[in-house]
């Protein structure tokens, strides 16, 4: 378990305010946030690679907080990958090993054949970095971080940097190695989609806050405050005192606003049972490659609907045609 | 339209540079016209030349020792750390390059000299400065050493923090990261500013003829011969002198190009 207790720090303009976070062992934690939001910093702090100005960090409960990056058994994987250029794939792979005193030569050379194989990265091992595609230098950046057995990976944006196709295939390496080797881990991104497929449980971080920690589900579809809701993509957000008055909704009035995930919202050609359903008139399409975005205009208000392309096809919308829309109640989210 | 314009610019870059290249090799290749073969083996055979050279080379390779000792420690430490004063302290570094040597020959001088207490201590102390081995490299690594060190800071700057962080995470210390890492990295371009120091400290000769005409470093060979004897008698040793320089020149430089672009 790792547990970052009232941490805050500087570095330069940038501030970590008083940040506290849980993470369960074998947990894949996933920190979302907007670029500057000190994802990276909050990283390199439990890395100690930063100097914290007040706070402590304690890992399987022993107090790391003074104990140098070398002490701490935490791999970091960046970005950019961090691949030493003037090491061939292999070297870098190894490079930790040379640093380890436990002498257990037979575990590391397990560790180096599972990841060789789980990553499938066999045929590289003799290349130099500079010779890797991003999908490549990401997986040895992985088996490098992993060959050690650290207590935990922190992942930095491991993904921002790859082509779609690649990402896919990495996301899903990814989510193979923590389920087999349930190292914990943190991940930082800015990118929900990442986080909804890879976490166990998420946190939101802006302007160096922490401002809610929770499961996929409750930070997903309960989020407690608009900029964490807008963050993590629930589009159709309404202030509850505005819209009470134009649509039949149970609402409780101590929430300020109301917000349905765009996939939650159904289009229908006849009325649908046991959901708030009301009429409404396409106003756009947007085909997002894997989904189609429908904004539909509804008494003033635009409502937005994530289709597949089957169902959407099925429904033969177009421009400007009246359709049935609406969510059922358990995908109300009250803000 | 846009490619003539850019032709007409190389054309105009291959111009200039033509005229650089000629203004750096005539005057070497007219140096060796100027002499025989016959009058520069005699010149090898001239015990005075010979222990020049000796001592130029010697005192160079000693002040680019020095220069490595001191100077990359604290290259590293300016690549990596930013604090208040750091520009006045890169500046400070580059003194030595701005002002001319032979004012930086008299400025070394003022300490060196007993009118200084620091060089009233080393006569105290009974070690002799002024006129010696050891003030020719005193002036040479003074004049020089700012090379060095801003070469190895650019290069330590060059290689991304973020390399000297995952070793560290997977349990190098800092000294193993630097060397197996940012050192392993940078050692080409150090090598390139060792060139460049070492060649600075060859070619010293203001500052260094301040503080030790005796014994001589070839520049002030060539010097006293050339204002006491003439050019015929200066040529020699100036030709065996490039002859020299260029080959250790060419063979560092060799090594510090090495493989590096294989694998970057």
């Amino acid at each position: 378990m790792i547990e970052v207790k009232d941490l805050s720090l500087k570095a330069g303009n940038f501030r970590l305010n008083s940040i506290n976070l849980t993470i369960n062992t074998g947990e894949f934690f996933v920190l979302l946030g907007p670029t500057g939001s000190g994802k990276t910093v909050l990283l390199e702090a439990i890395a100690g690679l930063k100097p914290l100005n007040k706070g402590k960090i304690i890992i399987s409960g022993k107090d790391v907080t003074d104990k140098k990056p070398e002490k701490r058994k935490i791999a970091i994987c960046y970005q950019d990958y961090a691949l030493f250029p003037h090491m061939k794939v292999k070297d870098n792979i190894t490079y930790g090993l040379r640093f380890q005193q436990d002498g257990n030569k037979l575990k590391y050379q397990e560790n180096f054949e599972l990841l060789v194989n789980l990553l499938k990265i066999e045929h590289i091992l003799d290349r130099y970095p500079l010779f890797l595609s991003g999908g490549e230098k990401q997986r040895v950046a992985l088996a490098r971080a992993l060959i050690t057995d650290p207590d935990v990976l922190l992942l930095d944006e491991p993904l921002s940097a790859l082509d779609a196709g690649i990402k896919e295939t990495i996301e899903y390496k990814m989510k193979k190695l923590h389920q087999t080797l349930k190292t914990t881990t943190i991940m930082v991104t800015h990118n929900f989609r990442e986080a909804y497929y890879l976490a166990d449980r998420v946190g939101i971080i802006k302007g160096g806050n922490i401002l809610q920690t929770g499961s996929v589900e409750e930070i997903f579809c309960h989020p407690k405050s608009l900029f964490v809701a807008d963050f993590v993509g629930m589009k159709n957000l309404f202030k509850i005192e505005d819209i009470k008055n134009t649509f039949p909704l149970e609402l409780e009035s101590k929430a300020g606003y109301l917000g349905i995930r765009p996939e939650n919202i159904f289009i229908s050609d006849k009325p649908v049972k046991d959901a708030y359903c009301f009429k409404g008139r396409i106003i756009n399409f947007i085909n997002n490659g894997v989904y189609m975005q429908i904004d539909i205009e509804s008494q003033g208000y635009i409502f937005t609907s994530y289709l597949t392309h089957n169902h959407y096809s099925q429904l033969n919308l177009t421009e400007g045609k009246e359709v049935f829309f609406g969510f059922y109640p358990k995908y109300m989210c009250l803000i | 339209m846009l490619n003539k314009k850019t032709e007409l610019l190389f054309v105009i870059s291959l111009f200039t540079g033509a005229i650089i290249l000629l203004f750096i090799t005539y005057p070497i290749i007219n140096t060796f016209s100027l002499t025989k073969p016959a009058l520069i083996l005699e010149a090898l055979q001239d015990r005075e030349v010979l222990q020049s050279i000796y001592i130029s080379m010697g005192a160079a390779a000693i002040t680019t020792f020095i220069s490595f000792l001191l100077g990359v420690p604290f290259a590293y430490f300016l690549a990596r750390k930013d604090f208040k004063g750091k520009s006045l302290i890169e500046s400070i570094i580059d003194v030595p390059i701005v002002i001319p040597h032979t004012v930086a020959g008299i400025c070394l001088l003022t300490v060196l000299s007993p009118r200084c207490w620091f060089g009233r201590m080393l006569t105290n102390l009974g070690i002799e400065v002024l006129g010696t081995i050891a003030a020719i490299v005193i002036a040479m690594t003074f004049v020089s050493m700012p090379f060095l060190i801003n070469t190895a800071k650019e290069s330590f700057k060059w290689v991304s923090p973020r390399l000297e962080n995952v070793s560290r995470t997977l349990g190098a210390t800092h000294a193993q990261t630097f060397f197996l890492i940012t050192f392993s990295l940078s050692w080409r371009d150090i090598l390139g500013g060792m060139i460049l120091t070492w060649a600075r400290a060859i070619s010293e000769f203001g500052a260094v003829i301040i503080l030790a005409y005796h014994p001589m470093i070839a520049p002030t060979l060539i010097y006293e011969r050339f204002t006491c004897y003439g050019m015929i008698y200066a040529v020699p040793v100036t030709a065996i002198l490039i002859i020299i320089s260029l080959i250790i020149f060419i063979i560092l430089r060799i090594i510090a190009s090495g493989r590096k672009e294989e694998i970057f």
